[in-house]
């Protein structure tokens, strides 16, 4: 015990003297900032600008959301201003929209929004379902997000700085001498990580979800949180003892970003959906996280094949550590 | 202390590093391993500490087999210097070795201060980081890390190099104290002078195989040709003269006026070793 708790704190000067918690501190006040001054803010603007073009008024129903523009040439210059903006000509009597070309998909959508805006709203409002406000609901998606950037991002690339440093001053091979049992060497950088992982959801979730309904949440997000926190920072682990220099295995880094993050992305949180997309691991572990912060349940098949994965990899993260305790000077 | 039998190793690649190695370790004992660069040294080593596994033939220290005997226990008793002087670049030396210590019980540690003294540390360097070290200081550090926990078995690695003449000398003391107290080391080097002026035996390896061990004296006289080699005056002439080492038994045997040296025809552990390997130790 007494080894570990040298071990453990050995990590933390470390990780301090790579100032990997002030980095931490730096990136939660930028989410922070990004969320409650930008992101809420955005998601609350019009989605298209609507002009409207009727020097005779003949519609009735108008709704404020809608600009009135006095000629056709300047409904026209609106439009090229703003390119996904929609214009309504109704200067014969009918009304015709009038746009800058995007895929057809995207005009119907345009053209249908314009035309509701001249509808009543009571025609227009749909039965809601679910509890959470659209703030609430941008909130929730946007820390999901942020959160799960950061342990894949910023927490991976933390711990595989902090052994990619050892490895350099070779102190790996003088703890294969150490009377300390070997796994502890990795356990001690996993508790810190998983530590400052947590402390970072519980704050970037109260900080953004609000405190009330980010208490309800956090159970079930610091759930989430260690599953990811812990397969990041043994991935991590492994790619820093199995690729030669920091270099390295930020190119690969590029790669798994990539390859790994923009189809899982784009599958939970587009329309955009891939036949295969239940096969890749993230998806699953991202959408455990969003389901964390949504309430829904997650299947128990999820969590056993989670703590399998971490276990696989703690078994493998040693084994590379064993063969890097070996190696020559 | 450390007994070997039939020790082989092979690495992945199905290269054997070790062919069958046997030799015994006595308590006490300085034990020189003596080869060059790919010899099989560090793997020997790196069995001994267990580092390496997967290894064939029996090794045993502490009178344990060593498959069974890499316990906690067992790493409190020995001590490591490594090749290169492996430390936290960041910390200071003090930190370092208050932190390798952390791992021993309280009651078998050295008190680091005195270790950095005798080991003649400078001391405006204690609190600085690693990362300011000449070569030489970082390698004071790493032999007070491996003499720190009072290890009753010590595995030196190459211990003098990077230090100058002086702190070699002082290095040699300390590992001479070590003995004096009773430590058995067991000493990896390239360095002739180290095992010569240190060892009580010493075994040569090549490829893989031990193919001398004996004392460092009984290796030189085994081979020695017994001439000496005699630097004289004789009617204000400078000469040389070498003869059997017997005839002097009886003084000079030819005219002199004035013997200026006399030069046993002694090999060198270094000759030795060209003469059993065939191959220089560099």
């Amino acid at each position: 015990m007494k080894g570990f708790y040298s071990l453990l704190k050995k990590d933390i000067r470390l990780m301090a003297a790579g100032k990997f918690f002030v980095m931490s501190l730096i990136f939660l006040i930028l989410y922070t900032l990004y969320v409650n001054f930008g992101y809420v803010r955005f998601m609350n603007m019009q989605i298209y600008s609507v002009y409207l073009y009727d020097p005779a008024g003949t519609q009735k129903t108008v709704s404020p959301l809608i600009h009135s523009v006095s000629s056709r040439k300047e409904l026209d210059a609106a439009l090229l201003r703003d390119t996904s903006s929609v214009g309504m000509d109704a200067s014969t009597g009918e009304v015709k929209i009038v746009l800058y070309d995007a895929t057809e998909q995207t005009n119907l959508h345009r053209a249908d929004y314009a035309l509701s805006l001249l509808r009543s709203s009571a025609s227009r409002s749909p039965e809601i379902i679910g509890t959470n406000t659209p703030e609430q609901k941008a909130r929730k998606e946007i820390t999901c997000e942020l959160l799960f950037f950061e342990l894949t991002a910023v927490g991976f690339l933390g711990i595989a700085a902090v052994l990619f440093k050892e490895k350099g001053m070779g102190v790996i091979r003088v703890h294969a001498i150490l009377p300390v049992q070997k796994k502890l060497f990795l356990l001690s950088k996993l508790v810190v990580f998983l530590l400052s992982d947590l402390c970072f959801a519980v704050l970037l979730t109260l900080l953004n979800t609000g405190f009330s309904d980010g208490v309800v949440l956090l159970p079930a997000v610091l759930l989430q949180t260690a599953v990811l926190s812990l397969i990041m920072a043994l991935a991590g682990l492994l790619c820093a003892l199995l690729l030669k220099g920091f270099r390295q295995f930020t190119l690969a880094y590029l790669v798994i970003a990539v390859f790994a993050a923009t189809p899982v992305f784009l599958s939970a949180n587009t329309p955009v959906k891939f036949d295969w997309i239940n096969l890749h691991p993230f998806y699953h572990i991202y959408m455990g996280l969003k389901n964390a912060y949504f309430e829904t349940t997650v299947s128990p098949a999820y969590y056993i094949s989670s703590a399998c994965a971490i276990a696989l990899l703690f078994f493998v993260v040693q084994l590379a550590f064993h063969r890097e305790m070996e190696k020559e000077g | 202390m450390i007994e070997v039998k039939n020790l082989t190793f092979s690495y992945k690649k199905g290269r054997q590093a070790l062919h069958g190695l046997n030799f015994t370790v006595e308590d006490g004992e300085i034990f020189g391993f003596l080869g060059p660069n790919g010899s099989g040294k560090s793997t020997t080593q790196k069995i001994l500490t267990g580092i390496l596994k997967r290894h064939g033939g029996d090794a045993s220290l502490f009178g344990q087999d060593i498959s069974a005997a890499h316990s906690r226990e067992f790493f409190q008793k020995i001590g490591v210097l490594f090749e290169f002087p492996y430390l936290y670049a960041n910390l200071s030396a003090i930190d370092n070795l208050n932190y390798f210590s952390s791992f021993y019980p309280k009651e078998q540690r050295r008190d680091i201060g005195e270790l950095l003294e005798m080991l003649e540390f400078k001391p405006d360097f204690l609190k600085k980081p690693v990362s300011s070290y000449s070569k030489g200081m970082r390698q004071r550090v790493s032999m007070a890390r491996a003499l720190l926990s009072n290890p009753r078995l010590l595995f030196l690695d190459e211990p003098t190099s990077g230090l100058d003449p002086s702190g070699a000398v002082l290095f040699r003391n300390i590992i001479e104290q070590e003995r004096q107290k009773g430590t058995t080391v067991f000493l990896t080097t390239h360095n002739m002078m180290d095992a010569d002026l240190l060892c009580d035996r010493v075994a040569f390896i090549s490829d893989g195989n031990i193919v001398a061990l004996d004392t460092p004296r009984h290796l030189k006289e085994k081979n020695s040709n017994r001439r000496v080699i005699i630097d004289y005056l004789y009617q204000g002439r400078r000469e040389a003269t070498t003869i059997e080492a017997p005839a002097l038994e009886t003084g000079i045997p030819f005219a002199h006026d004035e013997v200026i040296s006399i030069h046993s025809q002694e090999p060198t552990l270094e000759d030795m070793f060209i003469q059993y390997t065939g191959r220089r130790l560099t």
